[in-house]
């Protein structure tokens, strides 16, 4: 029995009018993505973002919102610029739940569409971190492309 | 914009989420949960519509009892089972909300990436 199989999904896209080079330079630039990874685009105060930018490298990003600052961490399992991001995605919404988030850049004409494909990891799968991110990840990939 | 529950709360959601939607996973499953969303049914009569033995939906429907998805009312010799909205709605939110969220975060990316940079004043704070 494979509890990968179990994961829910959250796909989100958006066709944005800029080359994937420099969409994708903005999620690993922390001025960059403390300028546009905020709750609300106007009247809010910019993130907080820390980056490390290379595979088993971590984030954090703080956002601010009215009741208080909201952390976010994770870490870097695939970065392929400018084409596909992928890192694990842990917030207190989540309830400290380990999630993973993959970004590809699909180069459209001028323009790049963005799909950010979102996936709660199960429990089973969260216990076996330590064993390896790789084989899970290569699972999860498996499973999205079958 | 989504708002953010408090993290012990939002923990204790964590653990029933992640049995709502190990429930939800099977594609039988959520066949039930959609034929109980239309009306409550007799364990024999999800049986009879769907092309699995008595016995495989029988787990099925322990597997959803277990996730508090679907209630269990036992009327003489017939048991009676309920779709439990509540629970359905409690998955469907964490989805609600990372779909908002991500919708929200692309469309300020979109702006930070197209738009010219107004005052950069402040500079970063790390």
């Amino acid at each position: 029995m494979s509890a990968i199989a179990n994961v829910p999904t959250v796909t989100v896209k958006r066709k944005i009018a800029a080359p994937a080079k420099k969409i994708f330079a903005a999620w690993l630039d922390p001025a960059s993505l403390a300028e546009w990874m905020r709750p609300c685009s106007s009247g809010t105060q910019r993130s907080d973002a820390k980056v490390d930018a290379r595979v088993g490298g971590a984030f954090e990003i703080v956002m601010h919102v009215p009741s208080g600052p909201v952390r976010h961490t994770g870490v870097y399992q695939t970065i392929d610029a400018p084409r596909r991001l992928v890192f694990t995605w842990n917030s207190p919404h989540a309830g400290q739940h380990d999630s993973l988030v993959t970004v590809d850049f699909l180069p459209d004409g001028q323009a790049t569409e963005v799909v950010i494909t979102h996936e709660r990891l199960p429990e089973a799968t969260r216990a076996g971190h330590e064993a390896g991110w790789t084989e899970i990840i290569d699972s999860l990939a498996q499973m999205i492309t079958a | 914009m989504v708002e953010y529950k408090s993290t012990a709360k939002a923990a204790h959601a964590s653990a029933w989420l992640d049995a709502s939607f190990s429930a939800m996973a099977d594609p039988t499953r959520r066949a039930i949960l959609a034929r109980l969303a239309q009306a409550d049914a007799r364990v024999t009569e999800i049986a009879a519509d769907f092309p699995v033995s008595l016995n495989a939906v029988s787990k099925h429907i322990k597997i959803l009892e277990r996730a508090h998805l679907v209630r269990r009312t036992v009327q003489g010799r017939d048991h009676i089972l309920t779709l439990n909205a509540e629970a359905m709605a409690g998955a469907a939110e964490w989805i609600d909300f990372y779909r908002q969220f991500w919708e929200d975060r692309l469309a300020s990316l979109e702006s930070f990436v197209t738009q010219p940079r107004k005052s950069a004043k402040k500079g970063n704070r790390t």
